[in-house]
């Protein structure tokens, strides 16, 4: 998460042609696209197909986006946008409030809310638990920097201060631990690179 | 390399270095994985558990065949579209 603007550089080169700029942000940002659309939207294929569209009026859209704000609030606006859209094509809608969305207890998990596939929930269940597992594992100090950036949201620059070391040293335990979970997470996730990206 | 492709994903690189890495990072198939999974183990921190079936995937391929491109006049933001 952390700084503002840093996506910048990919949105400049998608603006610029290069599609994998762009690809670069899908597979960065659908997850977090997909759990807040999953506010708005109920069932895994409708989320998806949502998503979808969500990305799709992003990148037609990508000459206008300004810079004015940082790429992930644009394309959650969008997203809502989508989200909207689809609502009021559906016959039995009522939106409660200004496009409120409905409070859901099952809200999100992008292709796992469907209770009848449960090899998908079980998949997902998996991951997690190998990413759980490795991240106690983690040596401290590298566990507690990656927790500083994912999940409470600092900046590098500001982990660095938090925990007196070079920034340099920041990026580099960030990666570090990264890649430790990763490496375990393998041979829970298969050879399907294809796949992913 | 795979330091890189985590620089990337956190949008840590200099302007000028941000090219050279996405053209590493999409020329290697373990760089390319490596940048996806280092993406999903940050969602599965925030609490986003997922299954890892394709959805990237279906979304380039969904984009691709409704042959999106970028349109100077088109506006995301301007409601039903």
């Amino acid at each position: 998460m952390g700084e503002a603007n840093q996506d910048t550089e990919l949105v400049r080169l998608a603006q610029a042609g290069d599609e994998r700029a762009f690809e670069a942000l899908v597979v960065k940002y659908q997850r977090r696209i997909a759990r807040h659309v999953a506010r708005y939207v109920r069932g895994a294929g409708d989320v998806e197909d949502v998503v979808q569209e969500a990305f799709i009026r992003a990148y037609r859209g990508l000459a206008s986006f300004r810079g004015d704000s940082a790429f992930y609030s644009w394309l959650y606006r969008i997203a809502t946008n989508a989200a909207l859209s689809f609502l009021k094509r559906q016959p039995d809608t009522v939106l409660l409030g200004d496009d409120a969305p409905e409070e859901r207890a099952d809200a999100f998990e992008p292709g796992v809310s469907d209770a009848e596939d449960p090899e998908r929930i079980l998949m997902a269940s998996q991951i997690a638990d190998a990413v759980q597992r490795a991240l106690a594992r983690l040596q401290p100090e590298l566990a507690e920097a990656l927790t500083l950036y994912e999940v409470e949201g600092k900046p590098y620059a500001e982990i660095a201060g938090m925990l007196g070391i070079p920034i340099g040293t920041v990026r580099t335990r960030i990666f570090r631990a990264r890649d430790f979970i990763a490496k375990r997470l393998d041979p829970v996730l298969g050879p399907q690179r294809d796949r992913r990206w | 390399m795979a330091l890189k492709a985590s620089l990337l994903l956190d949008g840590q690189l200099a302007p000028g270095e941000t090219k050279a890495a996405l053209d590493e990072t999409t020329a290697d198939p373990v760089l390319r994985d490596r940048y996806t999974v280092y993406g999903l183990v940050g969602d599965v921190l925030r609490g986003n558990s997922t299954p890892d079936d394709g959805y990237t995937m279906r979304i380039l391929e969904r984009m691709r065949r409704e042959g999106a491109r970028i349109e100077p006049d088109y506006d995301p933001l301007a409601g039903d579209q």
